[in-house]
């Protein structure tokens, strides 16, 4: 239990591979973060630095306040469980599990106690005297987890935990862990790939792409005001579509040129734009809230069906203009056909303002 | 994981064929290796005469006369008594083994850093390494007859020894990295999550290993135990193995053939039990690594 931090932290792999590039994060005592990216993004390897697997190239890691930077794995505290599961071949889940507890020399009444009640806890328990070969991929996730959780570290670092089980049993993990991690209060660093687990789990997401750290905010936030064009379409199932408007004017007032249209901002948006003063800009929309129809509406975009899936409440349906392509949720009544017209819409106050340069959301004016 | 099961496909004349063909073949093999150890193991125990004894007409009803003898056991009493056996069994025991032990223990600890570290050079090293097992054995042992000599090695155990690593190490190093290469590292890294240094994460592996460096020990102890040519040079004298001993029984005015049978069994027998003690290792130990699973 003990705070994390990272001070302009540099990961060079030699041959120009920069893996993770000026990373700043403090972690609160007791926080669950989650590391977000695609793969390739550095979150592993961020991971792997805490854990002392993987050389720091430049910049400290502290826990609490103590640099860690040239500290043995051994020496930092923590526990880890590992996207391959990493479980010793030849040991027995009891022995898998209770071998953090015998290197740190606990009686051994105690690491039986301690390991059985491990197991109650993961519904492993009749898997004890077994290998780790005979396990199912779910019952080796368990005992990973089992072995990490076994002792009480300053930290618990997960890489990718549930990512090889089944669609059901990561959903019941996820809380499971969540729960877990709430009941022991461990500060906790969780690496993944999906979205999902990110949003439903942590208390904040550190959203990274290229090495970079691009956004580290609360899930709320970061699904809310994404800081950057790369979030705001990464985050959110599915992501945010993004077009490229113009500033124009209409009739004196503020406007987006877009498609050979105009449209009409709100005056929240029309204050926030003329402060930013940018002339090129993607404007973002979430499928959610856009909507398409048969019927025309004024104001509407007239528009191709480009693709569209069930996804059992309702439809996405992609439809395409020009360069365009935009998703947005219709009801399953929604009977279009690919290759059909149909007219898309979608309010001014819903829309998300990006710099068209650098991709960086336009503030908000308070 | 995919099914076991073997398919049966229909069949020509020819596959039909080699199916009978086969068992033929494989009995007559398993003649051609068996009968000399048979013959050599019988002979040991009859005296000259009941050894070289023939029957009057060479028909099948003579067969009985092979086994027609009173065995005796004065070939290995000879052996011990007259001709320093016991002396050259151990020469041959302490050669093999200790040669093994030291090939497998530096062999290890080698394979397992050129396996888990990267460096420029790593493959040439690899090469270098491997290189100095293809030359044969005749054209290095001038030169290394006379290292030994000038480092007064010649005709001793250490000598022998030495001699044995110089040639199991290079093998040791490429077998066994493959079997390291084969373990993941996760392995290791979870043991040192877990509060083990990295020395004893080596150890937590190691018994992953096991199996190669079984079969490997028992490659190094045969090589040592079949050599002829570095037992009569370096060895010659002070360091007879028991190859050369049996060799040195055949004189140009004397071929004795009860002794030459026994020191034959003697040099055999602690090696077939070996064989068949490992065979499953061995055969794991030669593949482990080749598919990836």
């Amino acid at each position: 239990m003990v705070t994390v931090s990272f001070n302009n932290v540099w990961k060079d792999y030699g041959g120009g591979a920069l893996a993770v590039k000026e990373l700043n994060m403090n972690i609160k005592d007791g926080e669950f973060v989650s590391l977000l990216g695609p793969s390739g993004c550095g979150k592993s390897t961020s991971l792997r630095m805490l854990a002392g697997l993987e050389h720091i190239s430049s910049g400290e890691i502290v826990f609490g306040d103590k640099i860690v930077n040239t500290l043995p794995p051994k020496d930092r505290d923590i526990a880890m469980v590992f996207e391959n599961y990493a479980l010793y071949p030849h040991k027995t889940i009891f022995d898998n599990i209770a071998n953090p507890l015998k290197q740190a020399k606990i009686p051994a009444d105690e690491i039986k106690r301690r390991v059985i009640d491990v197991a109650k806890l993961l519904e492993i328990e009749q898997l004890l005297e077994r290998r780790p070969q005979e396990l199912s991929g779910g019952q080796k996730q368990r005992t990973a987890i089992g072995r990490a959780i076994v002792r009480q570290p300053q930290v618990f670092l997960f890489d990718e935990p549930i990512a090889h089980l089944d669609a059901k049993l990561r959903a019941r993990m996820r809380s499971e862990l969540k729960h877990l991690q709430h009941k022991l209060g461990v500060t906790t660093i969780y690496v993944t790939h999906d979205q999902l687990e990110a949003l439903t789990m942590a208390d904040r997401i550190a959203v990274m792409n290229d090495g970079v750290l691009q956004q580290f905010d609360t899930p709320q936030e970061v699904y809310q005001n994404p800081a950057n064009s790369w979030v705001a379409t990464f985050v959110g199932e599915p992501g945010m579509s993004l077009m490229e408007m113009e500033m124009t004017r209409m009739d004196g007032d503020l406007a987006l040129a877009f498609e050979n249209k105009t449209i009409k901002l709100d005056l929240k948006n029309k204050a926030r734009l003329t402060a930013a003063g940018k002339t090129k800009l993607l404007v973002g929309i979430r499928p959610d809230k856009a909507s398409v129809s048969q019927l025309e509406i004024p104001g509407a975009f007239e528009c191709q069906i480009y693709s569209r899936q069930l996804l059992g409440a309702d439809v996405l349906v992609e439809v395409e203009f020009g360069t365009s392509r935009v998703r947005a949720k219709a009801d399953t009544s929604f009977v279009g056909a690919v290759g059909a017209v149909c007219h898309l819409i979608f309010r001014s106050e819903d829309m998300y303002f990006f710099d068209a340069e650098d991709g960086k959301a336009i503030p908000h004016q308070c | 994981m995919a099914s076991r099961e073997i398919i049966s496909y229909d069949k020509g004349v020819a596959i039909k064929l080699l199916k009978w063909i086969s068992p033929v073949f494989l009995g007559f093999y398993l003649i051609w290796a068996l009968l000399p150890l048979f013959i050599m193991f019988m002979a040991s125990f009859k005296d000259l005469l009941d050894a070289f004894s023939v029957p009057d007409a060479g028909d099948w009803a003579g067969v009985t006369m092979f086994f027609d003898f009173s065995p005796t056991f004065t070939h290995y009493v000879a052996l011990f008594t007259e001709n320093n056996f016991g002396v050259y069994l151990l020469n041959s025991l302490f050669a093999s083994i200790g040669s093994a032990i030291i090939a497998v223990t530096l062999g290890s600890m080698c394979a397992y850093s050129l396996s888990r570290s990267e460096f420029r050079g790593k493959k040439d090293l690899l090469f270098w390494i491997i290189s100095t097992r293809m030359a044969p054995i005749v054209a290095v042992i001038v030169p290394l007859y006379a290292i030994f000599r000038s480092a007064d090695l010649v005709g001793t155990l250490p000598g022998l020894i030495l001699a044995y690593t110089t040639f199991n190490l290079p093998f040791a190093i490429w077998m066994l990295k493959g079997f390291f290469d084969g373990i993941p590292y996760a392995i290791e890294e979870a043991a040192q999550v877990d509060g083990k240094n990295r020395f004893q994460a080596f150890l937590m592996i190691l018994p992953l290993a096991a199996p190669g460096i079984g079969a490997f020990v028992i490659l190094c102890i045969l090589f040592a135990w079949n050599d002829f040519l570095f037992s009569t040079i370096i060895g010659s004298g002070g360091a007879k193995t028991l190859p050369v001993a049996t060799k040195e029984l055949v004189q140009p005015q004397n071929i004795d053939w009860g002794k030459i049978m026994a020191a034959g069994i003697v040099t055999t027998a602690p090696m077939i039990p070996l064989g068949l003690l490992v065979r499953r290792y061995l055969v794991a130990g030669l593949t482990m690594g080749a598919v990836k699973d």
